[in-house]
């Protein structure tokens, strides 16, 4: 070509354009060759369609104006062919530098469009985003409901709802935990050494101590008669677990915040506590965290238990109570003021010793 | 307003969070990230078997490709779990058998592995890719058998440190002529000899093998025959590293080892002649991974062929390296980042190598990226430990093993509570801790106070009272296992902190003072624990409540107590009687 005829054809004049439209009517012309980078705009240009504003390429309405925007720029960097790898590594890594609700929307948007290498970019900047935050975080920044509840977060022990000793037990744990939860909330704690481990004791005489107070139907049995209605209609069969999202109970919710919020607070100190916040982690490790059905409410608490059953229970608890109260402070005294026992030398290798590699 | 994705959106999310722990975070989110996670996760991992049951699994994980497990507690390595206690894997793998016909990997560690389990997998399995079995035991090599014929796609065959009833060598050459897949062939643990041209062949037409495991029985004239097959070997452990003098024998090793130039990891090295070392000295500049656990040489060998590997990673090596072979370890292999010093004569009486607590030292000051120490010594003070504590703040394993028990600062004559208060002190990402020599109950009050990361504690023969123990279970936040044996913990820790133990993964006490009566109470307190009393006097009950159990194994579990205990394994659950299997 001569300078001449470069000057009469216009490099614009050989481009072609088409015309997409978003679910908001309005209408935009873009380079066909960024455009077709996109396999959604690809089909459909072969179909015949978005070669003229009359007859423009409708788009899937996950892809709002803003988002277009960004894809254009993602699909206008990476169709030119010469680029290096470390060229176009290099421009993901700063494409992908947005907020997390962008990043949302644009992997939708991608997702809408079929452009897989633009949804493989930000699948892996949400889960870089997800790694290593708890559940609580995650929940926060994706604005997610916490629909579980604090049963279906653990798996209940099958064999044991038969045994009504077991529920009996169940059911007090869970609901002393969430009163001690909610003395610990009144009290301002700063625990000092010494107490910790009276804390310990005292938390745990008031858990075994406190079943003496509502042993008949309570607030708290009343409302779950009155959920378990609920819960039945929606629940299909028991034993088919894989139906758990339609385990819509709300009964422990409260509870389960309540745990969320104490969770979060930095400032409670105090083992049980602790121990509460771990509790919905339980699974959290390794042992293959799992969480199931409600069939914690598959019983009611006083129905089943016998009487004379529940009493020896009571004395049980009362004999535990006692035995830990009256022995520890003065053990405790004997411990800390007595000098050290030495225990007899062993001549066999510590357990550390091993010959396997 | 949540973010409204389709489904197999947030599954490609999903597909890129590879620990358990973020599965495990992402399906607690809410009720449809649950059901969504549970369809896609592929691979599940189970640190103790008896946590959950085959059925759990399989209801909530349909889809699932790997699984990797462990059974036996982590002190059956040193013989504490008698035989039978259990472990089987046999119920997973015919519960799978059913449930997972796609499945490709297990990995297992610490189980009992039968040879009608390996016959089921290979017959069950059309895809299956890799087995590795790990400190297991139950097994034949005609069960290597069915796998090697079998499994058409197999990938990785690993047997690290399994106990396997040697039959004979045959079932290697069970592999079919077709069989090209292997990547990963590790044998080391077997007694016979294979067949030699059989192996020959295997690694040949096996182009993608990057690691291969020799047993002892595979001679070292053989090995340049493998090396020339195998020259894109990435790993490598020799058989027995020894014939007689000869330069034919030595030049072709040289010859065969120059070839290998992707070589990064050597082990093996029975029975080692010295002069046959630097036949290796070509690839040494690679080596990142050396595993000398077996070569007893002596230090002044060792020195020369560590010294040619300066950009080694890893390092396991015998005692016979002594103080002056781990001060030129630390000189010249500054990325060095695990250390396991073994110990050559632990039962002897006294000290057969020059190796104290200096060598520890001089690698501490010497690499700057070491997190990783597992260290047999015979002397050790406090002013090392808080040396080693202060110049390795970012030690993430520690473990230290005084060969006798109880032993003091061997300078001052006091415990060395300061010199591991100090490790906790000052290292604070340090997940794993084993401690010995003369300890009382302070050390586990700085173990308390310090250590919010561990997650794993080994304790032998220390502390005075239940104070030390309370101290653990109350201080450590990230404590998973805790093993203690032969010290004076009763019952009153355990009682008060029963809560933390279901926060943990397992617990586990052995020839301490824990009595029946308090395991019962235990046991009926916290259903969601298996508190199982291990005592092979007879049952618990023929003795006083107060009786001290001879030992004691507590974990989590969401799957009841476990059908499968031996004569000598008691549960202690919500009946008040004994309860037998």
């Amino acid at each position: 070509m001569t300078e001449a005829d470069s000057e009469i054809i216009k490099p614009e004049m050989l481009k072609a354009f088409v015309w997409l439209q978003m679910s908001d009517g309005s209408i935009q012309q873009v380079e066909q060759e960024v455009a077709m980078y996109c396999p959604f705009i690809c089909q459909e240009i072969h179909s015949g369609m978005g070669s003229s504003k009359n007859y423009p390429i409708s788009l899937p309405s996950r892809v709002n104006p803003p988002m277009l925007s960004l894809i254009l720029d993602y699909c206008r960097f990476h169709q030119v062919p010469g680029r290096s790898n470390k060229e176009r590594k290099s421009f993901d890594e700063k494409f992908v530098r947005m907020d997390t609700k962008r990043l949302c929307e644009l992997t939708s948007a991608a997702d809408s469009l079929q452009l897989k290498p633009l949804v493989d970019l930000t699948s892996r900047a949400l889960a870089r985003v997800i790694e290593g935050r708890t559940p609580e975080e995650i929940r926060e920044i994706f604005h997610l409901p916490d629909d579980l509840t604090e049963e279906e977060k653990l798996e209940p022990i099958k064999n044991t709802m038969d045994d009504p000793r077991i529920r009996l037990l169940n059911r007090l744990y869970a609901r002393k935990r969430k009163e001690l939860k909610e003395r610990e909330r009144l009290k301002n704690v700063e625990v000092e050494e010494e107490h910790a481990d009276e804390r310990s004791v005292d938390d745990l005489l008031s858990f075994i101590n406190g079943d003496n107070d509502d042993s008949k139907g309570s607030r708290t049995s009343k409302n779950k008669k009155k959920n378990r209605k609920r819960k039945d209609h929606h629940k299909t069969t028991p034993s088919n677990s894989t139906s758990s999202s339609s385990n819509a109970v709300d009964m422990n919710k409260k509870e389960s915040n309540e745990l969320d919020s104490v969770c979060s607070k930095p400032s409670l100190h105090g083992k049980l506590l602790t121990d509460v916040c771990h509790e919905t982690k339980l699974l959290d490790t390794e042992d293959a965290g799992l969480a199931a059905e409600d069939e914690f409410d598959d019983c009611d608490l006083d129905d089943d238990i016998d009487p004379a059953l529940k009493e020896k229970i009571d004395r049980e608890v009362e004999d535990f109570a006692r035995r830990l109260n009256s022995d520890w402070p003065e053990r405790m005294q004997e411990i800390l003021s007595l000098g050290q026992e030495k225990r007899p030398l062993r001549l066999t290798i510590n357990g550390n010793g091993s010959l396997r590699r | 307003m949540a973010y409204s994705f389709p489904e197999e959106v947030l599954e490609h999310v999903f597909s890129f969070l590879s620990s358990d722990r973020d599965r495990n975070a992402v399906s607690l989110v809410c009720k449809s990230w649950y059901e969504i996670e549970r369809w896609c996760r592929r691979r599940v991992f189970i640190g103790n078997c008896y946590a959950v049951s085959p059925d759990i699994v399989i209801r909530r994980f349909p889809e699932v490709r790997a699984l990797e497990m462990k059974g036996k507690p982590h002190f059956a390595d040193f013989n504490l779990v008698p035989e039978g206690w259990g472990a089987y894997v046999h119920p997973w793998i015919r519960a799978m058998s059913a449930a997972y016909p796609l499945l490709e990997e297990i990995k297992l560690k610490r189980m009992v592995v039968t040879d009608e389990s390996l016959e089921l997998i290979a017959r069950s399995f059309k895809n299956f890719k890799v087995l590795v079995l790990s400190s297991c035991e139950g097994f034949t090599t005609d069960g290597l058998a069915s796998i090697a014929a079998n499994c058409r796609n197999l990938r990785e065959l690993d047997l690290r440190e399994s106990e396997v009833e040697d039959l004979s060598g045959h079932w290697l050459s069970h592999f079919p002529d077709n069989c090209t897949s292997l990547v990963s062939l590790n044998m080391s643990c077997l007694g016979s000899e294979v067949s030699f041209s059989a192996l020959e062949r295997l690694v040949a037409r096996c182009p993608n093998l990057r690691t291969l495991r020799l047993n002892r029985a595979v001679p070292i004239e053989k090995l340049p025959n493998l090396l020339h097959r195998a020259p894109q070997l990435v790993e490598l452990g020799t058989g027995a590293y020894s014939a007689e003098i000869r330069s034919d024998i030595f030049s072709n090793l040289a010859e065969a080892f120059s070839v290998c130039k992707q070589l990064k990891g050597l082990s093996g090295f029975w029975d080692v002649v010295p002069a046959f070392l630097p036949a290796m000295y070509s690839v040494c500049s690679g080596i990142t991974s050396l595993n000398l656990s077996y070569a007893t040489i002596q230090s002044p060998d060792l020195v020369k062929l560590v010294s040619q590997c300066r950009n080694l990673q890893r390092l396991w090596v015998l005692d016979y390296i002594e103080d002056t072979g781990l001060e030129a370890l630390a000189a010249s292999c500054k990325d060095l980042q695990e250390l396991r010093v073994f110990p050559s004569d632990p039962f002897g009486a006294e000290p057969n190598v020059a190796l104290t607590e200096q060598g520890l030292v001089s690698v501490s000051e010497g690499c700057p990226k070491l997190q990783s120490v597992l260290y047999f010594c015979r002397q050790m003070s406090n002013a090392a430990l808080v040396t080693i504590a202060r110049n390795r703040p970012e030690m993430i394993r520690f473990r230290l093993c005084i060969i006798e028990p109880q032993a003091p600062d061997y300078l001052t004559l006091e415990p060395l509570d300061a010199g591991f208060g100090a490790i906790v002190e000052n290292c604070k990402e340090l997940r794993r801790l084993s401690m010995s020599g003369l300890l009382t109950d302070k050390v586990f009050e700085y173990i308390g106070n310090h250590a919010k990361k561990l997650e794993m504690l080994s304790i032998a023969f220390a502390g005075d009272s239940d104070l030390g123990l309370h101290h653990v279970l109350s201080g450590c936040e990230s404590l998973r296992k805790l093993e203690i044996r032969d010290c004076p913990f009763g019952d009153k820790a355990l009682l008060a902190n029963a809560a933390k133990l279901e926060t943990m993964r397992s617990l586990w006490m052995s020839s301490c003072s824990v009595s029946f009566g308090a395991c019962k109470l235990l046991g009926q307190k916290m259903p969601r624990l298996n508190v199982e009393v291990i005592d092979e006097r007879g049952p618990p009950d023929s003795r006083p409540e107060s009786c001290p159990v001879e030992k004691l194994y507590v974990y989590r579990t969401v799957a009841g107590r476990r059908a499968d205990m031996p004569g000598f394994v008691w549960t202690m659950d919500g009946d008040k009687s004994l309860t037998f299997s």
